[in-house]
């Protein structure tokens, strides 16, 4: 018995350390940081504890803008993604022949660089020259200058954001879809079932677990955007700062201010958030299954 | 197991609560959390005030041992290969057997964030380009260069005076001045001659021809690729003073007329912020716009495809101010064989056939005087309309003061405040109000 939990252990170790050098140890240490005064990282010192760090970042104007953005950016862009992404897979999957091809299509947003596709982006937005503007005036609306003005800063960025995050949902509901029993749906064949029937109550609930675990796994992803804001804008946070989010302010306090202390306790704070959201969502979850 | 993660984290939690709530005003040295380390380093002020003491022995007679010296870099392309020639040079005659090894970094936001954490890590490279503002948090890691300077320099005063104040700002010689550049002013001279007008040297010449040029053309005439620093250029262009280590100092008349020239520009439509287009010099290239200030670097990015490209001194008022940028080289290695070796090689660097060599090669400006009057520099600047416009303006040379905590805070503070209030289209008395407030709140 002992000798037998020792080899398991050893088995364990390599996760083990990883996970305490990596996951772990980082955590920690942000929380940490987080109560330090006037933490300065490079020569470790700081002057005592406390929750000042708590208190100016919760005060700061620029995290409230922050923490508005990423909340609106969460709460559109994940539902809007999801939806959209059924219809996709739903017609995808109903069409034999075309599917492998369409499947490409749909999953290439994912395996490109976000860089690149901000780049890509960022020309479609163009107002002059850009695509959908091109197209919002074919419907005879004025051209939006999306780059320049604050006011669409951030729709052009969930817009760009719903896109990219399109690619994943469609390959998980993808898979989802292969596990619905034909049977079913041959048998609301049967019954000359109008499709719109079909799709609420046999490809919809069919797949639900997928859609729930897109959906968690969405808004995590969601309140850490940084890396679209940065392709998008070259590099910035949008026209005057307009587009920040939570993760972006984070780096900016650390990076850019070398305020090590406020950038961790901004981090704690989107820790706390993530985590109620989750938690959240598990109860959500266990009461629906019930 | 989840549980067990639950159970730890709160642990942990509660642990730092309990710090949080015993400890004020903690010796950082009893601390637990930290004492490994701390107890290694002393406070800040205490290291900040040995950096300060602790000054480099001069050499005496030189004997210098074989080594490796670590350069790390943040240059690519053309100016990356200037660098890699000058430096192969080095190390091929140098008479010690010092080897440089260039490290390139990538760009200069990598490699500042590289050298922050090599700093927290005690792993500074030896020697690196920096910028003032990124050297704030770990002044004290920098070697003093005073020493070396005073003994063992070939004419200190032949470097162009602007770049001798930034190296010493910090209160000693902290680097040498490399990879120089300065704002000035790109213009479609096509259109200006079109126009029947001269390139702009004053306020007042930048909004009659912008007048002129908007009536005509429709688009808005001029822009600035860094609006932190055309603010600063144009206060001192005024007389006044910008930003110190306790705020701003333009809250004045002189500030309110330079923010009245500013949004003025803006606010009638004569001058435009660059948004979408990332860069002026891709509007100007599309001949979307008359002129624009940006670096002298950007020259290469400009493509004159049909017209001609124009380059004149910043416009200026009271007095001429042009903005300087680019970075400079410090030295962190604390071994002292490797500190001769590597003062070398910075001497190379910036000696006055180096920098003739890079500039020519690279676009940038040369760091000497003496460089600027050799034959072989006065030759490529006859071919080179930036290289004359910035030689042109040398003498208004200025960095911006970096030595300050919230210097990086302050300059993203006022590009972003700016572009709001450019954006909302804001009176000029408004503006100076928003923008002395939003300097302040940074300290």
């Amino acid at each position: 018995m002992e000798k037998k939990s020792m080899k398991g252990w050893l088995y364990l170790l390599p996760a083990l350390i990883i996970i305490t050098v990596f996951t772990l140890y980082p955590l920690i240490r942000a929380f940490s940081m987080s109560i330090m005064l006037d933490y300065d990282m490079i020569h470790n010192t700081f002057t005592g504890y406390g929750l000042e760090n708590y208190q100016k970042v919760l005060s700061d104007k620029s995290f409230h803008k922050a923490l508005g953005n990423t909340t609106i950016y969460a709460v559109v862009v994940v539902p809007c993604s999801i939806i959209l992404s059924l219809l996709i897979a739903a017609m995808i999957n109903g069409t034999k022949k075309t599917k492998g091809l369409f499947q490409t299509i749909y999953f290439l947003p994912y395996v490109t660089s976000v860089i690149a596709i901000g780049i890509v982006w960022s020309w479609i937005y163009n107002s002059r020259y850009g695509l959908l503007n091109s197209i919002i005036s074919f419907f005879g609306f004025d051209p939006i200058e999306w780059l320049n003005k604050p006011k669409y800063a951030l729709p052009a960025l969930i817009i760009f954001a719903v896109w990219k995050s399109m690619a994943f949902n469609i390959m998980v509901f993808l898979a989802g879809l292969q596990t619905i029993p034909k049977e079913i749906y041959d048998a609301a064949k049967v019954d000359s079932t109008p499709r719109w029937r079909v799709f609420l109550r046999i490809t919809v609930p069919g797949i639900a677990p997928m859609i729930v675990y897109s959906y968690i796994m969405g808004i995590i992803s969601a309140f850490k955007v940084y890396n679209e804001v940065y392709s998008l804008y070259g590099g910035k946070a949008g026209p005057a700062d307009s587009a920040i989010t939570v993760v972006y302010y984070i780096w900016k306090k650390f990076y850019q201010s070398f305020k090590y202390g406020e950038a961790a306790a901004a981090a704690v704070i989107l820790f706390f958030i993530i985590l109620a959201f989750t938690m959240v969502q598990k109860l959500v979850r266990k009461f629906l299954s019930r | 197991m989840k549980k067990k993660i639950v159970a730890t984290l709160l642990t942990a939690v509660m642990a730092a609560s309990a710090l949080a709530g015993c400890a004020q005003k903690v010796d950082p040295n009893a601390d637990t959390a930290a004492s490994k380390e701390a107890t290694e380093e002393t406070t800040q002020d205490a290291t900040k005030e040995e950096a300060k003491t602790d000054e480099t022995a001069a050499p005496e007679e030189k004997t210098i041992e074989s080594c490796e010296i670590e350069f790390w870099h943040g240059m690519s392309n053309k100016q990356e290969e200037v660098l890699t020639q000058l430096t192969d040079e080095f190390n091929s005659s140098n008479e010690y057997g010092i080897t440089v090894t260039l490290v390139n970094q990538g760009s200069y936001g990598d490699l500042s964030q590289k050298l922050q954490a090599a700093a927290a890590a005690d792993g500074l490279p030896d020697m690196a380009q920096a910028y003032n503002n990124w050297l704030n948090p770990y002044i004290d890691k920098v070697v003093d260069l005073s020493d070396f300077v005073a003994t063992d320099f070939d004419n200190y005063d032949d470097i162009i005076e602007a770049y001798r104040n930034e190296c010493s700002e910090f209160g000693f010689v902290h680097a040498l001045p490399f990879n120089k550049s300065t704002y000035v002013m790109f213009y479609n001279k096509t259109v200006l001659d079109e126009l029947g007008l001269e390139a702009p040297k004053t306020w007042e010449d930048l909004t009659t021809i912008g007048e002129a040029y908007v009536e005509k053309y429709g688009n808005a005439a001029w822009g600035v690729d860094d609006l932190a620093g055309f603010v600063e250029a144009s206060l001192r262009q005024n007389g006044e003073g910008y930003v110190d280590a306790t705020g701003a100092l333009f809250n004045t008349d002189g500030g309110l007329e330079t923010m009245t020239y500013i949004m003025d520009l803006y606010n009638n439509g004569l001058a435009r912020l660059v948004g979408e287009d990332k860069y002026f010099s891709n509007v100007l290239s599309a001949q979307a716009m008359l002129g624009y200030i940006g670096s002298s670097t950007g020259a290469s990015y400009i493509t004159a495809d049909g017209w001609e490209l124009g380059v004149c001194p910043v416009p200026s008022n009271k007095e001429s101010a042009a903005y300087c940028a680019g970075t400079n080289l410090v030295m962190f290695t604390q071994d002292s064989n490797k500190q001769l070796a590597a003062w070398e090689y910075m001497k190379w660097l910036t000696s006055a056939e180096a920098t003739v060599t890079w500039a020519v090669g690279t676009g940038y400006l040369p760091v000497r005087t003496s460089a600027y009057e050799s034959a072989e520099y006065q030759e490529f600047m006859a071919s080179d309309v930036t290289a004359t416009a910035a030689y042109e303006q040398s003498d208004a040379f200025f960095t911006s003061l970096a030595s300050y905590d919230a210097s990086n805070d302050v300059r993203t503070a006022v590009a972003a405040k700016m572009e709001e209030l450019i954006l909302d289209e804001t009176e000029p008395q408004d503006a100076l109000d928003a923008l002395v407030e939003e300097i302040n709140a940074q300290f």
